[in-house]
C-alpha cells in the first residue's frame, strides 16, 4: 500500500482514520480548503461547491458541524468528499469499516464513491484480508 | 576533572541546541514569508480568522487595561514632573517613556498571555490528533498554511495595538494635563511633537514586530514538539510560555541596547 501511495502522492486523496478531519474547522470548511489551498479559489466559490458536495449526501445540514460531533456516517461521507476535491483524485480508502465499523457489508462505501463518480479518477479500497467477504469479493484481496 | 568538563559541555549543548534548532525554525519562517505560494485563499482566511482572535476580540480588555495604566501613569508621572518642576521634560517623558517602552510591553504580555498559549495548545492537539499529517497527506505545507498566518497576524497584531495603547495613553495624557496644569490641546500636542524622536519611532515600530514575530513563532515550535501523547500538550504549552518569556526579556533588552548606547 506504502509504494501506491507514494506513486499517486500528486493526486491522492485519503479516506482513512489516520488522516482525521480538522476539528478546529467546520465541515465545509475541511472541504473547501483542498481547493483554496491548492487552487487558490476564494472561499466563497470552495464553500459552495463543499455545499452542494454535502447536498448529494442529504448532509448540508452538517456543514457548520465540527469533527467531534459527527457521527461515524456523516464522518465517512465528509472525509470522502475531502478526498474527492482534490484534482483528478485518486482517492484511497484506507479500513473503512475502522471509520464507520457498525455496516453489516461494503455496499454503503461503493454507493458512496458513486455519487463522487464525476471527481474521482481512480478509486481504490485497501483493507484487511479478512474483510474480503464483507466487500462480496471472491478473488485475494490486498492485506 | 574530565568527568566536570563532559557534564558542563552536555549541559552547554542541551541548552545550544534547541536555540539552534529554534533559530533554523525562525530563518525557515521567515524567507517563507516572501514566497508567493504562502498567500493563498486558505491562508489568508487563517489570517483574518486569527487576527480577530488577537486583535479584535481582546479590544475591550486591552481598551480597559490602557484606560486604567493610562490615569495610572500619567497621574503619576505628572506629579513628579510638577513637584520636582520638571514640567518641560514632560512631553519627553511621555514620548520616550511611555510610548517607546511601556505601550510594546503591556501589549506584548498581554497578547502573549492570550494568543501565544492558544497557539502552543492549539499546534500541540493538532500534533496529538494527527491532524498535521492530515494537511501533509494532502499537501498542504504546514508553514504556509497554519504557521505563516499566525505570525503574521502577531506581528500586525503588536504593531495596532500598541499604537491603540498609545494613543489611548496620550489621551488620557491630555485630560490629565489639562486638567492639572491647565494645558491647552494645541500646547500639549505641541510639546508631544518636539520630543518625538524618529529613530525612537521605528525602533518601537521594529521591536513590535520582532516581539509579535517570536512570540508566536515559538509557540508554534514548542507545540511541535508534543507527542501522540495526551499528556505531552501542558508541557508543550509550558516550556513554550516559559521560552516566549525568555524571548520577551531578551528583545526588551536588545531594544534598549540599540536605543541608549
Amino acid at each position: 500500500m506504502e509504494g501506491f501511495l507514494a506513486d499517486h502522492k500528486s493526486h491522492l486523496g485519503m479516506v482513512s482514520l489516520e488522516v482525521p478531519l480538522i476539528s478546529n474547522l467546520p465541515v465545509w470548511s475541511n472541504i473547501a480548503l483542498i481547493r483554496q489551498y491548492h487552487e487558490n479559489m476564494p472561499w466563497e466559490e470552495a464553500k459552495t461547491q463543499a455545499l452542494d458536495l454535502l447536498q448529494r449526501f442529504g448532509m448540508a445540514a452538517a456543514a457548520e458541524k465540527r469533527n467531534p460531533s459527527l457521527t461515524a456516517e456523516e464522518r465517512f461521507c465528509i472525509m470522502l468528499i475531502r478526498a474527492a476535491m482534490v484534482r483528478d483524485a485518486v482517492v484511497v480508502l484506507d479500513r473503512p469499516f475502522r471509520i464507520f465499523p457498525d455496516l453489516p457489508d461494503g455496499r454503503f462505501f461503493t454507493d458512496s464513491l458513486r455519487k463522487v463518480d464525476d471527481l474521482v479518477a481512480e478509486a481504490h479500497i485497501f483493507d484487511y484480508n479478512w474483510e474480503k467477504e464483507r466487500y462480496g469479493a471472491t478473488d485475494d484481496a490486498e492485506d | 576533572m574530565i568527568t566536570i568538563i563532559e557534564n558542563i559541555g552536555k549541559v552547554s549543548l542541551s541548552k545550544i541546541l534547541p536555540l539552534r534548532g529554534t533559530l533554523q525554525f525562525a530563518t525557515r519562517v521567515f524567507l517563507n514569508l516572501f514566497d508567493r505560494r504562502t498567500y493563498n485563499s486558505a491562508s489568508r482566511m487563517v489570517f483574518i480568522h486569527q487576527f480577530y482572535f488577537t486583535s479584535v476580540q481582546i479590544l475591550p480588555l486591552f481598551l480597559f487595561v490602557a484606560v486604567i495604566f493610562g490615569f495610572l501613569i500619567n497621574g503619576m508621572a505628572f506629579q513628579v514632573v510638577k513637584n520636582l518642576g520638571l514640567s518641560e521634560y514632560f512631553g519627553r517623558l511621555l514620548m520616550g517613556f511611555v510610548v517607546t517602552e511601556l505601550s510594546p510591553f503591556v501589549t506584548v504580555l498581554l497578547i502573549a498571555l492570550r494568543s501565544s498559549s492558544a497557539i502552543n495548545a492549539e499546534i500541540a492537539v493538532m500534533k496529538v490528533n494527527r491532524e498535521l499529517n492530515t494537511l501533509e497527506s494532502f499537501r498542504i505545507d504546514l508553514i504556509h498554511y497554519l504557521f505563516i498566518p499566525r505570525i503574521l497576524n502577531g506581528m500586525l497584531s503588536m504593531v495596532l495595538l500598541t499604537s491603540l495603547f498609545a494613543l489611548v495613553v496620550l489621551f488620557i495624557g491630555l485630560l490629565v494635563s489639562s486638567l492639572v496644569f491647565g494645558t491647552s490641546v494645541d500646547a500639549y500636542i505641541d510639546t508631544l511633537l518636539h520630543s518625538a524622536d524618529l529613530l525612537d519611532i521605528v525602533i518601537l515600530l521594529i521591536k513590535c514586530a520582532t516581539f509579535g514575530f517570536f512570540i508566536t513563532m515559538i509557540p508554534i515550535r514548542l507545540g511541535l514538539n508534543a507527542s501522540q501523547d495526551l499528556t505531552s500538550i501542558p508541557v508543550a504549552v509550558l516550556n513554550g510560555m516559559v521560552k516566549v518569556f525568555l524571548a520577551i526579556v531578551t528583545i526588551e533588552v536588545l531594544s534598549s541596547i540599540v536605543r541608549f548606547i
